[in-house]
């Protein structure tokens, strides 16, 4: 570092002698001079995005000694996760849930409640609460790992340099050795349908509409549209979900759990319309119109509601970004071309999180962050692909992680299946919650296991222990002969795992 | 492979079952890292940053694009030479509010026209 700011004295003159000759130029000694602080600093690394990949990086090259600059423009840290995401959606799928339970299922329970009110402010106060916590938990651990956080809209002016637009005004640079892109996501809009985020909204205007629609319509039956068309069905909107494909959950989820988290989400009152296309919508009137049609054609129909939810996925975020000036390359989807180890074209800047490859999951960017920071100080990371958990927090939750049976029926990938109902698990029927099922595919031969796939209560949580036994290559026995605590949801899940090689002993 | 099988044999023989689960132990950086580029894991096509396959520009992209059908370019794509003169055959006239709005005669306003039949002196009164 030290000596990057030494220059020699040779090079001073000769500098100044060209300088004298060529009065028009700007003076070269510019580069010397000192501006502002961050400009003349050169950093080991400079983040830009503060998101769940930015910030992990961050604090992760702050801990491993690196001199770290994070550049983010939304004013406070987390991205869309921690700010109108993951998080935000957690509080009000939680808190509409024990609405929803208390409207529903107490007296059965023994519990007589009087008269239940809806304070949607309240609600949005305790999300916004939750938030504001972890989001300046970050500042705390950048303050406490020495990352320095520029608030402010970053762009890349060299392979070095990253110029950035002050949210205070003004503009500083920062150089740095190494950058890190990790801009994130955003909602894809649907064609001929602005969003106004507040009668045709995105997930992020679906964490805050100020009142309850009397009808919704959720365009896109992914995990996002679910999850928030389940809170506002459970506060009392009629929900309507309309999806192209033929089934529910986006790409992963197992058909088998599919069907049965529709059948279940249509018993809470969440209609289904599937194999449906949005032809066109108009919001010129009171309510919002969609033409639908059938996906092959041939069964045109009109929908309306207060509110239309656009949550047919996401797309990489680099506007602004300024890759252009520097030639880094995009795919087809829009997505910044990265190797193995995260590098782009230019092999000092690396690319992780939602903007690269990969499924746009916090926890992927979270190890992302990590392995990115390591192969900079190290030369070593890892992030194992095969092995990322997804979640789907609808009650009942859906979880899963490695291969489904589709997937391995199209390989043609020998497997064997085990299964276990809730409705058999103890702690399930002690907590009347016994929808679901865990069902744990493993190969026949060795019964290493290929892929869990859990829906019923807790079923994200229980996902971890899946993961791991599958991160490091445990067959089903291994996971049945390892002792679970009773009474817990987790022995349907040890039951499971007993089943592909012998046979559940309650059920 | 067959661990399991092998297990569950030795198992019957009274010995003790040993777990398929790898334990891998402290773990360490190897000393040899070959660095060489290699596709990342997630990556569809397998492509390299650097080796073409993608765009450094909206209009690269544009071009081997795909959105129900191929999004080609109609516009640029051949000369305007080529396509002939734009004069109207000789008998021929065009009404200028045939065209597109954009290219019709701006709609004179009140204060023009008023101007005009005053020869100017409405701008003064």
């Amino acid at each position: 570092m030290l000596a990057s700011r030494l220059i020699p004295r040779t090079a001073v003159r000769s500098v100044c002698r060209s300088q004298s000759s060529l009065p028009t130029v700007v003076s070269p000694l510019s580069r010397w001079r000192r501006g502002y602080a961050s400009q003349a600093d050169e950093k080991d690394l400079v983040i830009i995005g503060g998101g769940v990949a930015g910030y992990v990086a961050a604090i992760k090259a702050g801990q491993e000694g690196l001199k770290v600059a994070c550049i983010e423009k939304r004013g406070s840290l987390g991205g869309t996760c921690l700010n109108v995401g993951c998080i935000p959606s957690k509080s009000l799928l939680n808190n509409s849930h024990l609405y929803h339970q208390i409207l529903h299922d107490t007296k059965n329970r023994g519990i007589e409640v009087g008269d239940v009110k809806l304070n949607l402010q309240a609600m949005m106060k305790a999300k916004e609460t939750s938030v504001t916590g972890l989001t300046k938990g970050i500042e705390f651990l950048f303050k406490k790992n020495g990352v320095e956080y520029i608030k402010g809209t970053g762009s890349f002016a060299s392979e070095n340099e990253v110029k950035v637009q002050l949210n205070d005004g003004g503009e500083t640079s920062v150089v740095g050795k190494n950058i890190l892109i990790a801009t994130g996501s955003e909602a894809t809009p649907f064609p001929g349908l602005e969003i106004d985020e507040k009668r045709v909204i995105t997930s992020t205007g679906a964490l805050s509409l100020d009142k309850v629609p009397e009808k919704m319509i959720v365009i896109g039956g992914g995990i996002i549209g679910l999850e928030m068309g389940s809170v506002w069905s459970r506060l009392g909107a009629k929900v309507t979900v309309v999806e192209f494909l033929d089934q529910i959950g986006g790409p992963g989820m197992d058909a088998e759990i599919a069907k049965q988290a529709q059948k279940l989400l249509k018993k809470q009152g969440i209609e289904f319309k599937l194999g449906t296309k949005v032809v066109t919508g108009d919001k010129s009137g009171e309510t919002v119109k969609l033409e639908v049609d059938s996906a092959k054609g041939g069964k045109p129909e009109t929908l309306d509601a207060d509110v239309v939810l656009v949550a047919i996925g996401r797309r990489p975020y680099t506007t602004g970004l300024g890759l252009e000036n520097i030639g880094l390359e995009i795919d087809e989807r829009g997505r910044v071309v990265i190797d193995s180890e995260y590098r782009t074209k230019a092999s000092h800047i690396r690319c992780i999180g939602d903007v690269t490859f990969g499924p746009m999951l916090a926890h992927k960017a979270e190890e992302e962050a990590v392995a990115a920071v390591e192969y900079i100080k190290k030369g070593y990371g890892h992030v194992n692909y095969g092995v990322i958990p997804s979640v789907m927090y609808t009650h009942p939750e859906v979880a899963w992680v490695g291969q489904n049976e589709q997937e391995l029926k199209k390989d043609k990938i020998p497997y064997k299946i085990g299964t276990f109902p809730f409705s058999a698990n103890s702690r399930a029927k002690t907590n009347l919650d016994t929808e679901g099922l865990v069902k744990m595919i493993a190969d026949p031969e060795t019964d290493r296991l290929l892929g869990c796939h859990i829906i019923g209560p807790n079923a994200g949580e229980m996902i971890a222990e899946a993961t791991l036994a599958l991160e490091y290559g445990a067959s089903t026995e291994d996971i049945a002969r390892t002792c679970h605590a009773h009474p817990t949801l987790a022995e349907a899940f040890k039951e499971a795992a007993m089943a592909t090689y012998s046979k559940a002993i309650h059920y | 492979m067959f661990a399991t099988r092998v297990l569950r044999q030795a198992a019957a023989h009274g010995a003790e079952r040993a777990p398929l689960i790898r334990f891998i132990g402290r773990r360490t950086i190897p000393t040899q890292i070959d660095h060489t580029p290699r596709p990342h894991p997630a990556s569809p096509t397998g492509a390299l940053p650097g080796n073409g396959n993608s765009h450094t520009s909206f209009s690269s992209y544009r071009d081997s694009v795909q959105q129900h059908g191929p999004l080609r370019k109609t516009i640029g794509s051949t000369s305007a030479a080529s396509l002939g003169s734009v004069e109207a055959p000789k008998g021929v006239f065009f009404d200028r509010n045939e065209l597109p709005e954009r290219f019709r005669r701006t709609p004179l306003t009140l204060a023009e026209i008023e101007a005009v039949e005053t020869g100017g002196a409405a701008l003064f009164g």
